[in-house]
């Protein structure tokens, strides 16, 4: 059953920008506390949320971020123009990462971002080109109480 | 049911009020607003962390501890004090000292808490032995805490350790064996603790992990410093007491920063102080960042308790006064750990209910509305000069557009909007691009 937009809120995120990168993943915790989303979603949105801004910093150019909130899901979505993904299969294996030595020192680089979304979403969906941009698409059931 | 000044440590005489903004803008949960001139406390966002006591210039926030009627109820009085009051004096008094006065005071029973120390921290390290997730395991001993992780970080709730912390374990512990050796009634014993901030008197008062603390009150360190000192005056040096010499290194250490980790075997905890930083730190937590710690110790105040805002001494010089201490009395283990274990598996130590998380009130509680009235709030606060000048009554002007969006404002409270208003829209507009 297709249920309609009740909230859309876009995020701009900068790459290579680690001195003010969390700040769409905060932004959009505190937009679902507002809202009275449970405490349980707003922690995986809060995590797939800033784990996929991250990568937006460490491998992109210039990213963006919608969040949409329907009746009952959360939907994400991060496109980002960067150097893309050659092998997803790979990038989703948990470990693997081409994290620089500087990004590692910060404290990046575990190759868990990925396989933690998936993890947390109740569907996931990743597409990429190469020397273009990555994107990814999250979504999270909402169990209804209250509307 | 809303919650009241019952509920909290604190409380606005109004007398002295003169209604600056000083707490309004400190206040890390926004909980204050100017009405009339005078401060106001929302109870249900109030942390108790004592920020706005701090700052107040007129004295004007009070903190609610155990009153002198209240301890009278007890038959036999016993002081916990938080090894902070040892550090509020200089070289020359030492802590078994400062217990003999307190008997001397009016206390039957006085008590130190170090070995209690040692054994939270072994049950602690049993606790990360046994669970290997989440990560980091938050440690339960500031109650506020505790408070801001129900608030503001309801998500964390689970991260926090079930264990409750020293002075309630010593507490338990006290009672049962008072109550024996001494043939008393558990209810004539009045276990009060000496503590270094008025938070301790909620989690006393409205424990957040079980229906009823194991301590009776909170004389805080401020009120009792004065009768400590006279009657050291007028006694001299006090006898020393024979049967309580109990105090460790490792006890002390627990109230400064970084005395939970230290002894635990565990090499990847951090020690966390200072409101700012620990909501800092919750944040990088809550986004998944820091899995990689297994113990986080927070402490709400400046250097923790030493720096809580119910002590006497400059907290640096209180900070050095312990180091010294700690030097003194050496880290020596003194607690047996089978011992501890039989009682941990026995659940001795064990939170009675989980924390549950109080988030803030969303801005409606029916979700379509709560979106429009999210959606409004937003288009007032780009309206707004984002300023933050407070004139209206709100620390700054987001949460002064939640209040109008809320309902609880009027837009026209802006004096920015006003002068907008009466100079006519437009023209304003031209000026501002
Ligand atoms: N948006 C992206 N653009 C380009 N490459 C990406 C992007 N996201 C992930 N990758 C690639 O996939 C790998 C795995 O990503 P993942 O997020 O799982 O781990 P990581 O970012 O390397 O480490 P961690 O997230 O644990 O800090 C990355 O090292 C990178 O090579
Ligand atoms: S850090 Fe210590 S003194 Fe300060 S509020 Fe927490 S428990 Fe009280
Ligand atoms: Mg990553």
């Amino acid at each position: 059953m297709q249920s309609k937009i009740l909230l859309q809120q876009n995020f701009e995120i900068k790459g290579g920008d680690f001195i003010n990168a969390g700040e769409s993943s905060i932004k959009i915790r505190n937009i679902l506390k507002d809202i009275g989303i449970d405490s349980d979603i707003i922690r995986r949105v809060a995590i797939v949320a800033y784990e996929a801004e991250m990568n937006v910093v460490m491998y992109a150019r210039h990213g963006k971020m919608h969040l949409y909130v329907y009746s009952n899901k959360i939907l994400l979505k991060i496109e980002d123009r960067g150097q893309g993904i050659k092998d997803i299969d790979l990038a989703m294996q948990p470990g693997y990462s081409t994290a620089t030595e500087e990004m590692r020192e910060m404290g990046f680089g575990a190759g868990m971002g990925l396989p933690n979304i998936k993890k947390n979403s109740d569907v996931f969906n990743i597409n990429s080109t190469i020397r273009e941009g990555t994107k990814l698409e999250i979504k999270i059931n909402l169990n209804n109480k209250n509307g | 049911m809303a919650e009241t000044s019952l509920f909290h440590s604190i409380r606005i005489d109004k007398k002295k009020c003169i209604g600056c903004v000083a707490c309004m803008k400190i206040c890390p949960t926004r909980a204050i607003r100017i009405r009339n001139q005078k401060a106001n406390i929302a109870y249900g966002k109030c942390i108790d962390c004592g920020e706005c006591m701090r700052v107040c210039p007129q004295n004007a926030i009070v903190p609610i501890t155990t009153s002198s009627a209240d301890l009278n109820r007890f038959k036999y009085k016993v002081a916990l004090p938080s090894p902070v009051l040892y550090f509020q004096f200089g070289h020359h008094i030492m802590p078994h000292e400062i217990l003999s006065v307190l008997k001397e005071i009016g206390f039957n029973h006085v008590y130190d808490e170090a070995l209690v120390c040692e054994m939270v921290g072994l049950a602690i390290e049993q606790y990360l032995d046994e669970n290997k997730s989440p990560r980091p395991i938050i440690s339960s001993t500031c109650p506020v805490v505790v408070r801001l992780i129900q608030r503001l970080f309801p998500t964390l709730c689970k991260n926090i350790v079930p264990i409750e912390p020293p002075r309630e374990i010593a507490a338990k512990n006290l009672r049962d064996e008072l109550s024996k050796e001494k043939n008393l009634l558990k209810e004539d014993i009045g276990i009060i603790h000496i503590t270094p901030c008025a938070a301790k008197m909620v989690s006393i008062n409205h424990p957040a992990t079980m229906k009823k603390s194991f301590l009776d009150g909170a004389i805080s360190i401020r009120e009792i410093y004065n009768s400590i000192m006279m009657k050291i005056k007028k006694l001299g040096r006090p006898s020393i007491l024979q049967t309580q010499n109990r105090i460790s290194g490792i006890g002390i250490g627990w109230s400064i920063p970084g005395g939970e980790i230290r002894a635990l075997k565990y090499h990847n905890c951090v020690s966390v102080s200072g409101l700012h930083d620990t909501i800092k730190i919750l944040e990088d937590v809550e986004s998944g960042k820091l899995k990689d710690i297994e113990y986080l110790e927070c402490l709400i105040c400046p250097d923790g308790c030493v720096g809580g805002p119910l002590t006497v001494e400059n907290r640096f010089i209180a900070k050095s006064n312990a180091l010294r201490l700690i030097r003194m009395y050496g880290g020596k283990k003194r607690v047996d750990s089978n011992f501890v274990k039989k009682l941990y598996n026995d659940k001795f130590f064990s939170f009675e209910s989980s924390v549950q998380p109080k988030p803030f009130p969303p801005l409606d509680t029916d979700r379509t509305k709560a979106i429009k009235k999210l959606k409004f709030k937003e288009k007032i606060a780009r309206k707004l000069s984002g300023k933050d000048c407070g004139l209206c009554g709100a620390p700054d002007c987001i949460t002064f557009a939640e209040d109008v969006a809320r309902g609880e404002a009027k837009l026209e409270d802006c004096i920015y909007i006003k002068i907008k208003r009466s100079k006519g829209e437009g023209k304003y507009e031209k000026k501002k691009t």
